[in-house]
């Protein structure tokens, strides 16, 4: 049992995207359970992976395929949970703001999140703030995950939390905000409740901010 | 005797880390266009990316209303994506242009087109340059701007896409597109030399924030050194983000001098590069030149100074919403001398 997690997990970390469905495939036909291939092989492998990207010691490109091929992993296991151990852990809008076309980051947060059990509707690129609110209003997400590489658009975060409260939806759900320029002072300063430094930081406040909400 | 001062002979003698002058030169490898520069030149984006005389005028208004030594006609990063038949949005006074779709997502066969330099949006930053040559040559630096192979992939093939092929280690097909690219950038460099540019920046965003030095030493850094034989003068790299970990290997690319961010230290990148190629930058956009005071863009510009950078100017294209004020706090640190 323990060889198939770690072969899971290294080919998550090394980004084996031809290999991961046949390897998954094996551990169930081996009978070990889809939720324990999740939590204690892909999610893991991926720690790994963020871990890596947070020092340095791999970028964009291999974080690229390790999501790619934890997603593929995933794909395999989703229909054999258990009804009930399916259930999200909670609902996610993703965006970049107005202004702004860059998407890896956010499709790296998106790609983890539903990896890790989370619903995520994601809106694109390029949203202006009353498309935004006017998602909000119909999904009523947990958590609204807002992205923008550009220092332009960054002021634009500050208007989505500005509308938000304006219309009385501030505390119905938590705001995380993202990208190459922003960093925990501004996310402070526009008042967004966290922020990730990377996909893997990303994944890990969603978690805690859901459970926190209980 | 002290050299005869000039912009242009300040800019030059620091490109080459030459002799000072009295003070530091101050120079913008890329965008200095904010609202403020806008609405004092009376010329506003899109029409500065589209008109060679709005663009000449607005380059203008930075050396003459801003007191930069050097001007920089291109605002944007898809002249070239838009002549290989990029769909581009041109944006507005409030936002830069982008691509908006991606020719060659399949990694499909990029060939220059024979006209490609009479292509409206090449067109347009040649003649712009040529304005600016009659206007202000020999006393104005002039700073032209190519894109490189690695900045055009990201619009031809999509960044994602593109570095998704560089993660499978699809090395055959990045390579292809990198080499398919490269002569597009030295024959656009080349022509802005011969329209009257100085300098012209080499911009290629193998940055930290997306790519490991090891990518850009494997991929880029011998098409770098191949550019740089092919171009018939002095060019300056761009490359933003946090680039501290490839420093030597872009000294090595036989550029001339590195325009640098803020997250670099300047006294680092001088003390590992300085002897090697000049330096230029590296003052912060959105701390310092759009969130702060002029007195903390000029503070960071002193810094900068006696860090031993040889060119000063902010980091990266400013934001548009930039205080001219903020702009003109680094020309003031510069008159201080050095």
């Amino acid at each position: 049992m323990g060889d198939h997690l770690e072969t899971i997990k290294s080919a998550v970390i090394n980004g084996k995207h031809a290999e991961i469905k046949a390897l998954v495939q094996g551990a169930i036909d081996a009978g070990l359970d889809p939720n324990t291939i999740i939590n204690e092989a892909l999610i893991p492998g991926m720690d790994v992976v963020g871990k890596d990207f947070g020092s340095g010691k791999i970028f964009v490109p291999e974080m690229l395929v390790s999501a790619v091929t934890m997603k593929a992993g995933v794909e395999i296991v989703k229909p054999l949970l258990a009804s009930g151990q399916g259930r999200s852990r909670g609902t996610v809008i993703m965006a970049t703001v107005k202004g702004d076309l860059h998407d890896i980051g956010k499709n790296l947060v998106t790609m983890m999140l539903e990896s890790a059990g989370f619903r995520v509707i994601d809106l694109g690129v390029d949203l202006d703030v009353d498309k935004l609110i006017e998602q909000v209003k119909a999904i009523r997400p947990d958590i609204l995950g807002l992205s923008a590489l550009l220092t332009t658009t960054m002021p634009e975060m500050q208007k989505v939390i500005g509308e938000l409260h304006s219309q009385g939806l501030r505390d119905k759900l938590k705001v995380l905000v993202g990208g190459a320029p922003v960093d925990p002072a501004f996310a402070e300063k526009i008042g967004a409740d966290g922020y990730g430094a990377n996909a893997v930081e990303a994944v890990e406040l969603a978690r805690v901010l859901t459970e926190k909400k209980g | 005797m002290q050299m005869k001062i000039n912009s242009h002979r300040l800019v030059m003698s620091a490109m080459f880390g030459g002799r000072r002058g009295p003070r530091p030169p101050v120079g913008n490898p890329t965008s200095i266009v904010c609202h403020g520069l806008m609405e004092k030149a009376g010329v506003s984006f899109p029409e500065a990316h589209l008109n060679p005389n709005a663009m000449a005028e607005l380059a203008l208004a930075g050396h003459e209303l801003v007191g930069f030594d050097t001007v920089m006609p291109e605002y944007s990063v898809v002249q070239e994506a838009a002549a290989l038949g990029a769909r581009v949005d041109w944006g507005g006074r409030d936002k830069m242009p982008d691509v908006r779709d991606f020719p060659n997502a399949d990694f499909s066969d990029i060939t220059m087109p024979s006209d490609f330099l009479e292509k409206p949006s090449c067109r347009v930053v040649l003649d712009a340059l040529s304005l600016l040559r009659r206007h202000v040559g020999g006393r104005v630096a002039i700073i032209g701007k190519v894109m490189g192979p690695w900045t055009m992939s990201y619009h031809m093939v999509g960044t994602q896409n593109f570095l998704l092929a560089v993660g499978m280690k699809e090395t055959s097909k990045v390579t292809k597109m990198l080499c398919q690219l490269m002569p597009i950038t030295v024959a656009f460099i080349n022509a802005q030399f011969a329209a009257g540019a100085d300098i012209v920046v080499l911009a290629d965003h193998a940055t930290r924030n997306l790519v490991g030095p090891y990518h850009y030493e494997q991929y880029l850094l011998p098409l770098h050194q191949e550019i740089t034989a092919q171009v018939g003068g002095p060019i300056i790299l761009h490359v933003c983000g946090n680039c501290s970990d490839r420093l030597e290997l872009f000294a090595r690319s036989g550029v001339d001098a590195y325009h640098f961010e803020w997250q670099v230290d300047s006294k680092e990148a001088v003390r590992r590069i300085g002897d090697k190629i000049s330096l230029v930058g590296n003052v912060n956009n959105p701390q310092a030149l759009l969130q702060g005071t002029p007195e903390d863009v000029y503070k960071q510009a002193r810094y900068a100074i006696e860090a031993g950078v040889h060119l000063i100017g902010p980091e990266c294209a400013i934001p548009l919403a930039t205080p001219i004020e903020n702009l003109k706090a680094i020309v003031e640190a510069a008159r201080q001398g050095y």
